[in-house]
């Protein structure tokens, strides 16, 4: 198939929710209103750990417009939230784990009383020893808060004898390697409004990437079948992982109050509670160890990664799944032992965010890469080449790689495009600059942890007038999901563009697609529009074969149109046909992704379906008497299969390499003896367009066969690798290794001078 | 936002309202740190009083012995304006490390001072280039020197009511260099600033200013530095001195935007830096 013969995919085509967006016409989640509704406060937690002993409202009910309080008693259903491990009460009865932790809810006729009642609430606590910090936690003298052990979840990769291998080695290399938090900072803060139905069903209108997490979550603590709740998404500000699992809860929440007083409810977060409360990248600390032979032949890897899961477990199993399966890098190594842990703390849980336990691991790996290079006196780049997967290479979990994969390449298009073979460290007065490289691989789709998950289903309507609505179960963030799903939808079916709408999710109209992650969209909802379309495009090109008076095979179809020798038809008038003859013209696509294992035991198994990767290299600039860091430019090149729609592609990158930058040298979430000290955008300090590198971006397109039009998966690729070539740029600029993130200048600093 | 806001457009109109407010009341001038301490659960004040379009606030003027710049200028109106050009450059120098252009566009200089933040950028190049406030109270004025009303982080000593109504900085004739430490290239709250006003002459500092931010309770001075500098001819030796005389004077804390050796450490590249500006 030439890129060519496309009308649509490989296009650069403007988003389709461009012009509401941008002319501030789409309406998020607080731009919406219900006659009647009131609005909810959350009364929070105000220490790291408390036993909860009585809340009194006898304050908050002398202020007008206020309606009343809702506690866990208040809960309909179970109070346990549906989610991998079931740890985390919808509301706490006894114990409250986590500072800003949600204890109780208050309703008023609007936000600002509600607000105020909320401080009102006068709260009878008593404060319970804590632990904050995940490796303290792990020990075996240490305080339980968690099970008997403080571990929410564990995992081994066991290949070969690590051990035996290292004593083999000429080089052995071993550091230790600590990053922070990293906060999702969408620009829509949580938002859900519960609205209940006159039949004792509700529908939930949610800022979320995962409208059918919010239906699992708001079905149990409502105790309604799956069929009373409905769940639409509003147009959703950002996501970025951090609507993965928690806009679950705040729509819980917004529910249970919707119940209790029967009128819609509004729970709308402001930003610092957003921070306090809602999900986090973990902060990681990681011992890893790499052995080689004085050729620079990696022959042992050994890691040990443990992740600070906070107070409940959420997603920290798959995150640290991720993590584990990527954690030796993306090289083929006979000998490889990976332990890891996801510690219990009094935290705010963290969970998914771009890279899902992948940037902290690979930050940490690709480090230790460099510096081994150093020790063997082997170009870094040279060292990865030596060592790096390639079709028909096994993996640390011994899944042989055997299609697309573009990894060499990729290493070697930014090698020659930011001139590596040449580059030196340039000296200006304070100020050394110097190039430094990473790559990675990642695992599309959600893996074998997640398998019972991975299907996607799409429904496809083509109305008589050649118009088609789809509805697809994966969302939209901002990302672009519209836009590229329609470019597929378009393709298949030879439709104008124009003619295809898309639009935010809403659960009764397509079966349950499992989460908007793992950069699994346009694969799989990709896929299921294929599957749906297929049928109905089958219908349309035998009517306009027809209509042409031409044998089916014999006509060209392109851009909507459809073609025999001088003769044209557009598609409407193929779906007219089509209609005429009363064919079936809307149809349920599905898509179950290949299968994939993981064997608990030693961790070996054929863990995703296919892997994306990239390359890195940060062109970076440090002043050595202030420690301060300028990207001047990333250089980065991905392998993710087909690109569907280019500049959306590009986008991606910059978004995530941007947040990559972000992570690696300034943000810096402070939380000290258990409290959150900067919750806001004054003090989180998130890179803005005066810090953007300039992007020098390549894509290598190597065709995944399962893929819709071949395509694998984008999303987080970009983020992963980032910092670990800032912190190489950093290391060959000025001579001192870097081990933790994010790299602030005054640590930087403090590392520069202490070298001296 | 409080149940009330009430607005003024001459000092007549605000001095003769007054009696009639409600007593729990607070002015209003850009509001771009009021507002924020009211999402913060901080700011709860029943009334306030929006100065921000006082016409008498908003005058720069070039005057005989000195520049009177209004309290409520705001700061985007600083950037290019020719008196403040010639005469206090420090202060057009500091509006481009000043927040973001929004914010600039509707913070006012008065405000960034009665806030009375150790890292006010504002503060920072007025306090280098000697200026001294002029406080109004129902038209009855003090002229003060700028910084003896600052007690600490949010804490001035205003009389009740009191307003600032503009700075008076003196006509000498010099230039400025305006350092700031931000986690990020721009629109960031600085860890560590430094501005130096001067006038060298072959390579002999014949006038020199300093002011420090995010290193004390308040914008501070460093006199014992500028007594060591003023006169000296600057080389090498004289920069090395002066940064250890820097770093003596102050005594900064670590807080959660940055750490007291790191503050330290910048003040005195800074010093450095801007010295060897001073000289070419």
């Amino acid at each position: 198939m030439s890129k060519d013969l496309f009308s649509f995919v490989g296009k650069s085509l403007e988003r389709v929710d461009g012009a509401v967006k941008a002319e501030g016409k789409a309406l998020y989640g607080d731009d919406i209103s219900f006659p009647n509704m009131i609005y909810a406060a959350a009364v929070r937690n105000p220490k790291p750990r408390i036993e909860i002993r009585k809340m009194d409202d006898s304050l908050a009910k002398k202020i007008k417009g206020y309606f009343g309080i809702v506690s866990f008693k208040d809960i309909k259903g179970k109070n346990s939230w549906p989610l991998v491990m079931n740890d985390y009460p919808f509301l706490p009865e006894k114990e409250a784990k986590f500072y800003g932790e949600t204890l109780a809810l208050v309703l008023a006729e609007n936000q600002r009383t509600a607000k105020k009642a909320a401080a009102c609430v006068r709260l009878d606590y008593k404060e319970l020893p804590f632990i904050d910090d995940p490796l303290k936690a792990l020990e075996k003298k240490s305080l339980k808060i968690y099970g008997k052990d403080n571990i929410i979840s564990s995992f081994k990769i066991i290949k070969g004898d690590a051990d035996k291998a290292f004593k083999d080695c000429d080089v052995v290399i071993e550091k230790e390697f600590r990053t922070n938090y990293q906060v999702h900072a969408y620009l829509e803060t949580q938002t859900a409004t519960a609205v209940p139905e006159p039949d004792g069903s509700i529908t939930v209108y949610s800022s979320t990437q995962c409208p059918f997490y919010v239906l699992d979550a708001v079905a149990a603590a409502c105790g309604l079948p799956n069929n009373k709740v409905k769940v639409i998404q509003t147009v959703t500000g950002g996501g970025f992982g951090g609507k993965e699992d928690v806009p679950a809860l705040v729509a819980a929440h917004a529910a249970i109050c919707a119940l209790k007083f029967n009128r819609p409810v509004r729970l709308a977060y402001d930003r610092k509670e957003d921070f306090m409360s809602m999900s986090k990248r973990h902060p990681s600390w990681a011992r890893v160890k790499y052995g080689a032979d004085k050729n620079g032949k990696i022959k042992a890897c050994k890691v040990k990664y443990v992740l600070d899961g906070g107070a409940y477990a959420t997603l920290s199993p798959i995150v640290l799944w991720r993590g584990t399966v990527h954690a030796a890098g993306p090289y083929k190594i006979e000998n490889v032992f990976i332990e890891t842990y996801a510690a219990a703390t009094n935290k705010v849980p963290c969970g998914a965010y771009r890279g899902f336990g992948q940037p902290q691991i690979c930050f940490a790996q690709e480090s230790l890469i460099d510096d081994l290079a150093e020790k063997l006196g082997i170009d870094p780049i040279d060292l990865r080449l030596k060592n790096m997967i390639q079709s028909g290479d096994k993996t640390a979990t011994g899944q042989k790689i055997d299609e697309s994969c573009g990894l060499k390449e990729l290493t070697e298009i930014v090698r020659k495009k930011s001139r590596w073979d040449k580059s030196e460290v340039k000296i200006n007065g304070d100020k050394r600059r110097a190039l430094g490289f990473s790559c990675a691989y990642y695992g599309v789709g959600l893996g074998a942890k997640g398998r019972y998950l991975d299907r996607a289903g799409a429904f496809v309507n083509i109305y008589r007038d050649g118009s088609v609505q789809v509805n697809v179960g994966n969302t939209e963030m901002g990302q672009g999901a519209l836009t590229v799903l329609s470019q597929i939808a378009a393709e298949t079916l030879n439709a104008p563009m124009k003619n295809i709408k898309l639009a935010e999710v809403d659960t009764s109209k397509v079966p349950d697609s499992g989460p908007t992650v793992a950069s699994r969209t346009t694969l799989m909802s990709g896929n299921a529009i294929i599957e749906a379309c297929l049928p109905l495009r089958e219908n349309i090109f035998s009517a306009a074969a027809e209509l042409l008076k031409a044998g089916k095979n014999k006509i060209t179809a392109y851009g909507g149109f459809f073609y025999f020798g001088k003769k044209k038809i557009s598609f409407e008038e193929a779906v007219k046909e089509c209609w005429s003859k009363r064919l079936k013209m809307s149809e349920q696509g599905w898509y179950a992704a290949p299968n994939t294992t993981f064997d608990i035991n030693n961790g070996q198994g054929n863990a995703y379906v296919i892997y994306s990767y990239s390359a890195d290299i940060a062109d970076v600039e440090v002043d050595i008497k202030t420690g301060e860091k300028t990207v001047h430019k990333i250089y980065a090149a991905y392998d993710v299969g087909r690109i569907i729609n280019p500049k959306l592609a590009h986008a991606q990158a910059h978004g995530g390499i941007l947040q990559g930058m972000g992570w690696a040298i300034m943000e810096n979430l402070i939380v000290k003896d258990g409290i959150m000290k900067n919750p806001n955008f004054t003090d989180y300090v998130l890179p803005i367009s005066t810090d953007a590198p300039q992007y020098d971006i390549s894509f290598s397109e190597k065709l995944y066969k399962h893929g819709p039009y071949k395509a694998k998966g984008m999303g987080e690729v970009p983020l992963i690798g980032v910092a670990a070539a800032v912190r190489n740029a950093v290391k060959r600029a000025c001579g001192v290794s870097l081990t933790y993130c994010p790299m602030i200048s005054e640590k930087t600093l403090k590392t520069i001078n202490d070298k001296k | 936002m409080p149940e009330i806001i009430e607005k003024y457009y001459s000092l007549k109109e605000l001095w003769s309202s007054l009696n009639k407010l409600n007593k729990s009341r607070k002015y209003l001038a850009g509001g771009t740190d009021l507002t924020i301490s009211l999402s913060y659960g901080e700011e709860k004040t029943e009334l306030w009083i929006d100065i921000s379009d006082i016409k008498e606030l908003s005058l720069i003027e070039d005057r005989k012995e000195f520049v009177f710049i209004g309290a409520g200028i705001k700061v985007s109106q600083l950037e290019n304006n020719p008196i403040v050009k010639k005469w206090v450059p420090a202060l057009a120098e500091s509006v481009k490390y000043y927040a973001s252009p929004s914010i600039r566009n509707t913070a006012t200089l008065g405000g960034n001072y009665v806030n009375a933040s150790p890292c006010a950028d504002g503060v920072l190049a007025l306090a280098a280039s000697q200026a001294s406030v002029v406080l109004n109270l129902k038209n009855r004025r003090r002229t003060l020197p700028l910084l003896s009303i600052i007690k600490g982080p949010k804490k001035i000593d205003l009389k009740k009511d009191e307003i600032a109504e503009g700075f008076l900085v003196p006509k000498i004739k010099h230039e400025a260099v305006f350092y700031k430490m931000m986690a990020r290239k721009r629109f960031g709250i600085s860890k560590a600033g430094l501005c130096i006003c001067y006038r060298a002459n072959n390579k002999k500092l014949e006038y020199v200013s300093i002011a420090l931010s995010s290193v004390a309770p308040s914008i501070v001075k460093a006199p014992k530095t500028e007594e060591f500098l003023k006169n000296k001819k600057i080389d090498q030796n004289i920069v090395k001195k002066a940064c250890e005389i820097i770093k003596s004077e102050i005594s900064p804390i670590d807080d959660i935007r940055s750490q007291a050796e790191y503050r330290k450490e910048i003040i005195s590249v800074f010093l450095q830096r801007a010295l060897q500006k001073t000289i070419g």
